[in-house]
């Protein structure tokens, strides 16, 4: 199926830490999600990861301990804003004070990056709170390029836009997700925050090949990895963000590092949270991963590893 | 339905949302548009995906089960005295009948049980549990000003430096993450109980570093209990404890150091506080403490409460025709 070819609205000066050759921002390491259970410990000891993920929607806030945490953290690490209410894909309206809201956080805590879901996650006005399938259609597509050029313009910036789990899909979808995902980035311009443990749980719920999926991903519109575990309820994989990642995820993330090259990469865990010492240990693994997986690669990696647990400093990361 | 265009788009979408949001399943739901005419079974199953092994109605009741359990789990957990007090079925039910009525309209589960007082006030569950709209409400005002606005709190020192002369005319303002409560039953100390007997350890202002609203849970999917946890699917619920009294009462709601408190007021030292809400003056308040009293226990009194909003933090300012910090 022919695909429009639509220039992107963002210059490639807007992009933030675009220092890589390919115009990917930096590569930040190995990070985990800073969860309310870890304050106490992150604030007080150094904790061996490179940077940290925080969840725009909790910090939306006026004042109160979450900030202050936020505040400290970014004092010491990069940290990047990745929300789950951006709702790209809806045909309602976009929520002007949401973004205003994303845009002073943004501003005032100046992440590596934001980013969001490939997804919708309510209409009418009415937000489920959860990260709903679109149809993968040019209908589709041509509405969410439409949005993410918005939304990059309102906050004078790129995005990247993460793939989700999903457990149904649509009959009229036209394109495979990857395709759908990869036509996204380079229509308008974002990033791609690409989850391995949803394109395992997904292929497992869908009947895909996940290493199909890997290979439909254009390398340079990679920013981002995420690793989770998930729950085998039998009939279906859901991704509930509560178990160790498993070995066929691990090796996905093993393929993924050998096809896009050194990308940030994340730890989530958000359900029956353990130790911080237990994602620490989950992050070094990724890492142990991506450091053997990377001297196979072929060519020189125009990159800079950040080494583990480097301060950053609020203004070191525009 | 037909397929392409932004206007299909929609229209996908807005049967999504009514098949996962229906509160007896994506089943029912079916059957409730298939009597309206609008979709039937087959013209489902062209639409979305499914096989033998998950069909598209079990595929869809995923995310129907996903939707109201973080929801649940959101309000369990800016609620969890309400919860207590009811029992975890009844608060089942009175979630389910509060999404049907006040689904979420705000990007951030934050503001999900902001209008839960006022609906527990106009359920028929109050007849069983009169006081559970008053609890709910102190519930509500603790996770309100958890992340209310962080204003340094005023000092003994500066309150000194007002001149004895003027200081009358002074008036206080209060610290944003502050609440003034009036109850009809005597929720501070029913709320206290229902701490203890969850294992917390609240003195006599009830003290809580609050988490963030709807658990920081992120994206992760949320799963309904395990229906092998108990005969009943549901949690047991604990034995009740007696119903507080109905009197009217009063408290206050604050914060300090990323700590919310509250604690029961006098209607005497609610009513200082509502004059302080108004903008009256130091003088306006000591007038009102004078009624029936000595000059001097009347001062002692004044000094006793404000020397108590000192302490606990929930003054910001006292100005007399300029901001004085």
């Amino acid at each position: 199926m022919p695909l429009k070819a639509v220039r992107s609205s963002m210059s490639p000066d807007s992009a933030p830490n675009r220092d890589r050759s390919d115009g990917r921002p930096s590569f930040l390491g190995h990070g985990v999600g800073l969860r309310r259970d870890h304050f106490e410990r992150v604030l007080s000891d150094p904790a061996a990861v490179d940077w940290f993920e925080a969840l725009s929607e909790n910090f939306m806030v006026e004042g109160g301990r979450p900030l202050d945490v936020l505040t400290r953290v970014r004092e010491r690490y990069p940290v990047v804003l990745h929300g789950v209410s951006l709702s790209i894909g809806s045909t309602d309206p976009l929520d002007q004070a949401y973004l205003a809201r994303l845009d002073a956080l943004a501003r005032r805590f100046q992440p590596a990056w934001v980013s969001d879901h490939l997804c919708w996650t309510g209409v009418g006005g009415r937000n489920a709170h959860d990260l709903l399938p679109l149809p993968y259609t040019e209908a589709a597509l041509d509405h969410v390029v439409e949005r993410v050029q918005r939304v990059q313009e309102r906050l004078g910036r790129p995005i990247a836009l993460e793939n989700v789990s999903s457990y149904v899909a649509y009959r009229h979808s036209a394109l495979a997700e990857w395709e759908f995902l990869a036509e996204v980035a380079l229509r308008s311009g974002c990033g791609i925050l690409l989850d391995i443990n949803n394109i395992y749980v997904s292929a497992r719920n869908h009947g895909f090949d996940p290493g199909a999926y890997l290979e439909g991903i254009p390398p340079h519109k990679v920013w981002q990895f995420h690793l989770a575990g998930h729950s085998d309820k039998g009939a279906y994989l859901l991704d509930t963000h509560d178990h160790p990642v498993i070995d066929p995820v691990w090796e996905l993330y093993r393929e993924a590092v050998l096809r896009f090259g050194p990308v940030s990469t994340l730890i989530e865990w958000d359900d029956r949270i353990p130790a911080f010492e237990r994602l620490e240990q989950e992050s070094q693994r990724a890492r142990a991963i991506h450091d053997e997986a990377l001297p196979r690669l072929a060519g020189p990696a125009a990159v800079t590893a950040a080494p583990a647990g480097r301060p950053a400093g609020l203004g070191s990361h525009p | 339905m037909k397929t392409g265009g932004q206007v299909d788009l929609k229209r996908t979408q807005e049967l999504f949302w009514e098949l996962i949001t229906a509160p007896e399943g994506v089943r029912a739901a079916i059957d409730s548009l298939s009597r309206r005419g609008l979709v039937d079974e087959p013209s489902l199953n062209s639409l979305f995906t499914g096989d033998q092994g998950l069909p598209a109605v079990e595929r869809l009741d995923i995310y129907a089960n996903m939707y109201f359990y973080r929801l649940l789990d959101c309000l369990a957990e800016d609620f969890p005295k309400t919860l207590a007090a009811v029992g975890p079925a009844r608060f089942h039910n009175l979630v389910t009948d509060y999404l049907l009525r006040h689904p979420s309209e705000h990007p951030s589960l934050r503001y999900l049980g902001q209008r839960l007082p006022q609906f527990i006030a106009t359920h028929p569950l109050l007849e069983a549990f009169p006081h559970l709209a008053d609890l709910a409400r102190l519930e509500w005002a603790r996770a309100d000003v958890f992340d209310a606005p962080d204003v340094q709190p005023l000092s003994r020192d500066v309150l000194a430096r007002l001149p004895q002369d003027r200081a009358g005319d002074a008036r206080f303002t209060l610290i944003p993450a502050f609440a003034l409560l009036r109850f009809d039953h005597e929720v501070v100390s029913f709320w206290r109980k229902l701490d203890e007997r969850a294992g917390g350890h609240a003195g006599t202002a009830a003290a809580s570093g609050a988490a963030i609203h709807g658990g920081g849970s992120g994206n992760a999917a949320r799963e309904a209990p395990d229906p092998g946890a108990s005969p009943s699917g549901e949690v047991p619920e604990p034995p009740s404890l007696p119903a507080p009294a109905r009197r009217s009462a009063a408290a206050r709601v604050w914060r300090r150091d990323f700590i919310v408190y509250h604690c029961s007021l006098d209607e005497e030292e609610a009513r200082c506080l509502d004059l302080v809400l108004a903008g009256e003056s130091i003088g306006r308040i000591c007038q009102q403490l004078a009624a029936g009293r000595s000059l001097v226990k009347a001062t002692a009194r004044a000094g006793r409460m404000m020397q108590g909003w000192l302490e606990d933090g929930i003054l910001a300012e006292v100005a007399l025709n300029e901001t004085t910090r």
